[in-house]
């Protein structure tokens, strides 16, 4: 009897954990962009920034956050959008992707949301465009979607 | 928590077993040649160490290993024997080592340490009786045979005595168990022959199988041994010798009974006189009835007289009585009934023989069995006493093992008690922290509110403040410095290895091993450097005798060497060997397609540099250390993970030459702050030999359009840095800025940069993975204000 308790728990959790992410969601040039909570470890605001010469154009350069480098990139520049002036609601996501530390400059963040996953779907095959290639995933919420970001591509394409 | 101590013990003993292992490997290896006694005792106390750590952490397999070897090196200690090869030695020693070495990282991965310790135990028991063999011919008279007191004393213990001093048995009890080789044949004679060897050197001596002249023995012997106890008083070094004399004995277990080691095992040891009625007739059958009965208990029993099956015995038995000396784990109560049950008995006494009641030993006869009362109640309370003793006995041995590892550091106690271990991620946390600390401290000296006030007390306490934290931060900063000797003095094996299995001969010279390095570097630099000794011995140095024709010392030199040279360490691995092929190499550049320009555009530097591409080796036969092609890849990779670099520079039939160049990553440096279109960068002082405004009639240029300047009568490259990063926003007018001559070995240019800010001490950050690695900047530094600041690598400017 127990056991069967035991086993039903277990599905439960299960359940909760394999089906409902924490997605953080911010703007970039009026896209809403999510970023799964377990790779964000924190989200600061834009702070001078070391440049670092002959580098690619979106690495905007390096911070010292609490004695820890990070490089900053732009996501508008990485996505070849057009780049504007920072201002206060300007934010620096510091996402964590396997032991890679990257900030990511963003428009400005909108909030947590939780998204099941029969909510998320791939996005259409066609890479129709250079920056589209960045996106993993689509998820829906209740007003539009989520393009959920491919931290890999970001780092390394 | 428990499993974190045993966590936290496993750290703190694969620490001090990898210490212990590398002091040993390179005693070893210096004193190849002949281990003077020092050494031996030296080596000695390591093992033991070793093995008391690892019986103590429960790995048996260490423990079998380092037995073996201490057993050797015991042996070397106390019997100084003369003719030790000891090359050989040398060999099994490593090979223990090599052995100890895997298992322990093992403990330090966590995984099972399950390796098989025989082959390396077998090899040096091996050796250990080869040498007693070789010994025991030349020296057998140097070995003191036993007193024969011991014997006189058999003879002259008179009839009915019982006290325990004038026993037939001599001081110290031995058990031995002995296997002989397979394949001996006739073990029963060959036991046989041992107890006749030991008989005069030992006063009683019992065997078991007994009956040696029984063919039916063979069997048991072969299978299972042979033991005998017996005493002498004789050490117990002298009786290992003897033992060891004995041909065909595959394996000797000798175990001397003392008090301590009786107690230590919660044995008894019992001293037992028995006496029969005249008239029982069969006296010795009796007797032999009794040692029979008692057997089945016995860790050592030893009667006298030795052979009761003798058919003079049974009067010697009638006349003087049976002396049974019994070591057991049985208790007094046990043994005594079991006695009592004898009949015809006429006299019996039985003592606790390391039982502190001296006063034990009461004659007296079958029919009054109260008056042992006293005895029986005291023994039992030495018997408590004893299994006391017996679970704690495990920590009196490691705690031994650890005075013996305090004992075996004296030589070097002075640097050995004065360090401590810390764990690297605690010095990375500090380091941290002290960033943190510096930033705060600015922005609290330097805060807002501060503004316009008049705070003379204040800002002396700042300046004291100051100066403590920027102490503080040097010391943090020192702290992750490791001298890279250890890492040298490790190439000795490699040196002395593929010496012996190229049949090459080369002695290693180590220059400036104490130079130090960030410990985060040399974790990454050990590896390259050993490749290319590798390298060298393999492919550079020849066989003696092409030595030899090539008119060279037959020995080959190995020069292994590391200085600072500006902000960077160097390493040099020079050797006289052949040189580089530089046909062969470009031939092969060739064949693999790596050339990109005309041939004889390429320059002999750039085609040696061919040898680090991955696959490249140009020896036809692929031996144990080289010829794969993977070893000097490895070199680049993990050089350039640390941001260091590898040059080559070689002349044939003289040698070769490599230079490691490593950043001093994480280093402390001395750096002149300078500002470039609005960003600050480091350039280390060491490589700054003068700075000054330029005139603008200096300044000329050179067909090619570069730009150059005349300082002092020199002509020097003008490099603008913002030019040199493609900056914007910097000053154009020569008048406006700063121009450095920059010097990295004999090379120097002239850099021009806005403005020079100042000087500051500053901590060597490596940039972030993600951003690759960018000529001429090897780095980055927080300055106090918290800001990044860029460090400038000051050869990126010299080799475009």
């Amino acid at each position: 009897m127990t056991n069967v308790i035991e086993n039903d728990l277990a599905m439960d959790r299960n359940v909760t954990s394999d089906t409902t992410n924490l997605y953080l969601a911010f703007v970039v040039d009026d896209e809403q962009y999510g970023v799964e909570v377990s790779n964000i470890k924190e989200i600061i605001g834009v702070e001078p920034i070391t440049i670092v010469p002959q580098t690619e154009n979106f690495l905007k350069g390096i911070i010292n956050l609490r004695g820890d480098i990070i490089p900053v990139i732009d996501v508008r520049s990485r996505f070849r959008k057009q780049e504007i002036p920072y201002d206060t609601e300007t934010c620096i996501v510091v996402v964590l992707h396997e032991d890679y530390i990257l900030g990511l400059i963003v428009d400005r963040i909108i909030g947590v949301y939780n998204l099941n996953f029969n909510m998320i779907t791939a996005p259409p095959n066609a890479k129709l465009s250079y920056a589209n290639q960045f996106v993993k995933n689509i998820g829906r919420k209740e007003e539009g979607v989520l393009l959920l970001l491919d931290l890999e591509k970001i780092l390394f394409v | 928590m428990a499993d974190f101590d045993r966590e936290s013990m496993l750290e703190m003993f694969s620490y001090e077993m990898n210490q212990l292992v590398d002091q040993l490997e390179q005693i070893i290896i210096d004193s190849e040649s002949g281990f003077s006694m020092d050494i031996i005792n030296e080596v000695f106390r390591i093992m033991h160490t070793i093995k008391g750590s690892a019986a103590m952490m429960l790995f048996d397999t260490i423990v079998t290993a380092t037995h073996a070897a201490e057993d050797l090196f015991f042996y070397l200690r106390e019997e100084n024997p003369t003719n030790v090869n000891y090359s050989e030695l040398t060999d099994y020693v490593l090979e223990c080592m090599d052995f100890l070495k895997e298992e322990f990282v093992k403990v330090g991965e966590g995984v099972p340490v399950d390796g098989d310790p025989q082959a390396v135990a077998d090899h040096i028991n091996g050796f250990l009786m080869r040498l007693k063999d070789s010994e025991s011919g030349g020296s057998a008279s140097s070995a003191t045979p036993p007193s024969s007191g011991a014997s006189a004393a058999n003879e002259a213990s008179s009839a009915g005595s019982t006290a325990s001093a004038d026993r037939p048995f001599a001081s110290r009890q031995y058990r031995a168990k002995l296997h002989f080789q397979e394949g001996a044949e006739m073990e029963n004679v060959r036991a046989f022959t041992v107890v006749n060897n030991l008989k005069s050197y030992v006063s009683g001596i019992v065997s078991e199988p007994s009956d040696l002249t029984d063919e039916a023995t063979i069997d048991i012997i072969r299978t299972e041994g042979f033991t005998m106890s017996f005493s002498t008083d004789s050490e117990y070094g002298e009786v290992y010798d003897l033992l060891n004399r004995s041909v065909y004995v595959r394996d000797i277990f000798l175990e001397e009974y003392t008090k301590e080691s009786i107690q230590m095992e919660g044995l008894n040891g019992f001293e037992i006189f028995l006496r029969f009625d005249e008239g029982a007739q069969m006296e010795n059958v009796r007797a032999y009835t009794v040692v029979n009965t008692l057997k089945p208990y016995a860790d050592y029993l030893l009667h006298h007289p030795s052979d009761l099956l003798d058919e003079n015995a049974a009067e010697v038995v009638q006349r003087e009585g049976v002396y049974i000396d019994l070591v057991t784990s049985k208790d007094y109560d046990e043994i005594y009934d079991q006695l009592m049950q004898t009949i015809y008995l006429k006299e019996f006494t039985m003592t606790d023989k390391f039982g502190n009641d001296s006063g034990g030993s009461s004659a007296l006869a079958e029919e009054v069995p109260v008056s042992m009362t006293p005895e029986t109640v005291v023994t039992p309370v030495n018997t408590n006493a004893n299994v006391d003793v017996a679970p704690n006995a495990p920590i009196p041995a490691p705690a031994d093992g650890a005075e013996v590892a305090a004992d075996g550091g004296s030589a070097k106690r002075s640097t050995g008690q004065a360090v401590i271990s810390v764990n690297v991620s605690r010095l990375d946390q500090l380091l941290k922290l002290m960033g943190e600390l510096v930033i705060v401290e600015t922005m609290v000296t330097q805060n807002p509110d501060l503004q316009g006030l008049s705070l003379e007390n204040f800002n002396r306490e700042v300046r004291q403040l100051k100066k403590i934290i920027k102490d503080v931060q040097e010391a943090v900063m020192a702290m992750r410095l490791v001298s890279l000797s250890g890492t040298f003095f490790k190439m000795n094996r490699i040196v002395r290895d593929m010496c012996k299995a190229l049949n090459k001969e080369a002695v290693l010279e180590i220059i400036g091993e104490n130079t130090e390095v960030d410990k985060n570097i040399i974790e990454h630099i050990g590896d390259p450097i050993m490749h290319i000794v590798r390298n060298s011995l393999d492919h550079g140095l020849e066989s003696p005798e092409a030595r030899r024709a090539a008119g060279k010392p037959e020995k080959g030199r190995v020069i292994l060497e590391a200085r600072n040279a500006g902000s960077e360490v160097w390493i040099i691995i020079e050797d006289d060997g052949a040189g580089l092929n530089r046909d062969k190499i470009l031939a092969k550049a060739r064949n693999n397609g790596l050339l990109t320009r005309p041939e004889s555009d390429y320059t002999d530097k750039e085609i040696f540099q061919f040898i680090f591409m991955p696959g490249f080796s140009t020896n036809e036969v692929v031996t144990t250390y080289s010829g794969r092609g993977v070893g000097m890849d490895v070199v680049n990779k993990s050089l350039e993970f640390v941001g260091g670099s590898v040059v080559v520079d070689s002349v044939p039939g003289e040698g070769s030459v490599f230079t490691m160049k490593i950043p001093l990553t994480l280093a402390i440096i001395e750096g002149m702050i300078i500002s470039v279109a609005g960003t600050k960068y480091t350039v280390p002082i060491l490589n700054i030999r003068d700075s000054f405004r330029p005139s603008p009639d200096d300044l000329f240029r050179d067909p090619d359009g570069n730009e150059m300047i005349t300082v002092r009568g020199d002509h020097y490259n003008v490099v603008r840095l913002h030019e040199f990063f493609g900056l914007e926003d910097a000053g154009r007018d020569i008048t406006e800025g700063i121009m450095m001559i920059i010097e990295n070995g004999d090379d120097a240019i002239c850099l021009f940069v806005d403005d020079l800010i100042g000087e500051q001490q500053v901590v060597v950050k490596s940039l972030p993975k993600f951003i690759k690695k960018i000529r001429g900047i090897s780095g980055c530094t927080l300055l106090g204000n918290g800001e990044i600041s860029l460090i400038l690598d000051v050869a990126g400017f010299f080799d475009k």
